[in-house]
């Protein structure tokens, strides 16, 4: 024991410490990899949501708009965030036009309905993982400190049961048990960092989700109020 | 109804690159922690042997080569009164076992040191008597004035005298230089110490050179000793290690600020040789 290396340490622990030590090994590389996932699937929608909306108010056609996606999706992308709401509520509308006895308040509410399940779909992906990683942050420090807790009870039983009682007997079981709650630690802290970056992202693009299916409506309103009187002049 | 757009919801798959970060931000850190923790003990062992002070503790054999270096020891300690009196005993006789301990330690204040001293190691402890210490010890302590140490003496006689006055003109030079002076000069003392202690096995030679590792703790205890390279004589080996176990303790290194400590004389290397122990 000229050196105690962290790796004879861990491998020199308790099994109870062990068991704990690898939980939390597991947790942090289970939210790393959740924490990046997230990471890149946030930036992804970012983007796809600044292009869409780019594209949307360029006063393309909004059936155009609607086959390209079309196309897209044959191509085997993912259509996801502001455009599948787009796509939802515009197919639900189309469908309840051609349906003459609607009224045009009938049909914007149709349109929203379906929109407000799609985006309801949108942030569930967006919120995907984000439940583990406020489980990780907010229990791996207990998880740590049980393993610490036990580790020093060990060590101290130890010591009970030894002649002589020097700092020696008990150093190493109690370096060992704080090695856990630095574990716990390590785990928890970009855990609850991401959580809380991730989850305000969320409610940034669920915000801008929502004022996307107001304006939306505000659209598809004057549509269907032009068809309705277009059809009464005719009918 | 809509079930055409959500009967599957496609995610797109992110699968790889989490993946890969995750495992190289995990192995990255795993061995970053053992990795440092191995390399830590390896640089203190290195930082230890300070070759200056090394060389300056030869025991009995030769006196000439020893000089030049030690110089930079002693001027640094203690300009004042404390460094001449230590300093001039450990030279003229290395063995004499306890006078040595205490002496340097005293005081932190070294002047700053001065390199241009350096080229006289052994002569500095005289002269520094006769200037300034108004302490009785001095006197005492020369053992050999050999016509050369004598030239030296003058000479020394005259740096340390600049040095003094140069101590009082330049205050803030003192702090800056105190951290290395001290633990050099300590670094001489744990030497001068360990040789007192230390007697040679009758079958040592010219040649032989052992290698001990000490651990020592703050408060200057000698805690763990060990043989990390063997001279090929047990008897050697085991007198070096008795030394160091009978020299027991440094008190004198509590006054050192603990960075440095940890730094230095957390573990520590000793050289033995036979003629000369080598820090």
């Amino acid at each position: 024991m000229e050196q105690l290396s962290l790796l004879d340490l861990v491998w020199n622990a308790t099994f109870t410490v062990q068991f704990v030590m690898g939980t939390l090994l597991l947790a942090s590389m289970v939210s790393w990899y959740m924490i990046v996932n997230r990471y890149l699937y946030l930036r992804d929608a970012n983007d796809e949501m600044y292009r869409f909306e780019e594209r949307f108010w360029s006063g393309v056609d909004l059936s155009q708009l609607y086959r390209e996606g079309n196309e897209r999706a044959a191509d085997g992308y993912a259509i996801l965030g502001m455009e599948s709401i787009f796509r939802a509520g515009f197919k639900e509308f189309s469908r309840l036009v051609q349906q003459s006895e609607m009224d045009s308040e009938d049909l914007i509410e149709g349109a929203r309905r379906a929109m407000r399940v799609a985006a309801m779909r949108e942030e569930e992906r967006l919120e995907r993982h984000l439940a583990f990683l406020a489980s990780v942050g907010s229990t791996s420090p207990y998880i740590g400190l049980f393993g610490t807790v036990w580790g020093i009870m060990h060590s101290f039983r130890g010591l009970a049961n030894s002649t002589q009682a020097t700092l020696a007997t008990v150093a190493p079981g109690i370096s060992e048990a704080l090695i856990a709650t630095a574990m716990g630690l390590f785990a928890a802290i970009p855990a609850v960092l991401a959580y809380n970056r991730f989850s305000s992202k969320v409610e940034v693009f669920s915000n801008r989700y929502d004022t996307f299916m107001d304006e939306f409506s505000g659209i598809l309103h004057r549509q269907a109020f032009a068809v309705r009187t277009r059809e009464k002049k005719a009918g | 109804m809509n079930t055409s757009i959500y009967a599957k919801p496609i995610m797109p798959r992110i699968v790889v690159r989490p993946a890969l970060a995750t495992v190289v931000l995990h192995g990255l850190l795993i061995f970053l922690l053992t990795a440092n923790w191995v390399s830590m003990d390896r640089e203190r062992i290195k930082v230890k042997p300070l070759p200056n002070l090394v060389n300056a503790r030869l025991v009995d054999v030769s006196d000439l080569k020893p000089k030049p270096r030690p110089e930079p020891v002693k001027p640094k300690p203690e300009p004042p009164k404390p460094a001449p009196k230590p300093e001039p005993k450990p030279e003229p006789k290395p063995e004499p076992p306890k006078p040595e301990p205490k002496p340097e330690p005293p005081k932190p204040k070294p002047e700053p040191p001065k390199p241009t001293p350096a080229p006289t190691p052994k002569p500095a402890p005289k002269p520094a008597p006769t200037p300034a210490p108004p302490k009785p010890e001095p006197v005492p302590t020369p053992p050999k004035p050999t016509p050369a140490q004598q030239s030296s003496r003058d000479a020394l006689a005259r740096i340390a005298q600049d040095e003094l006055s140069s101590t009082s003109n330049e205050p803030a030079a003192e702090l800056t230089a105190t951290a290395d002076e001290m633990s050099a000069s300590f670094a001489a003392l744990i030497k001068r110490t360990v040789q007192s202690y230390w007697s040679r096995p009758p079958s040592a030679r010219n040649g032989m050179e052992c290698e001990l590792e000490v651990q020592l703790v703050p408060t200057g205890e000698v805690v763990g000793v060990r043989v990390i390279r063997s001279s090929g004589n047990a008897a050697f080996d085991s007198s070096a290690e008795n030394a160091v176990r009978k020299a027991g303790a440094f008190p004198e290194l509590q006054k050192l600020p603990p960075g440095e400590f940890e730094k230095k004389f957390r573990r520590l290397n000793l050289i033995f040789k036979p003629e000369d122990l080598r820090y």
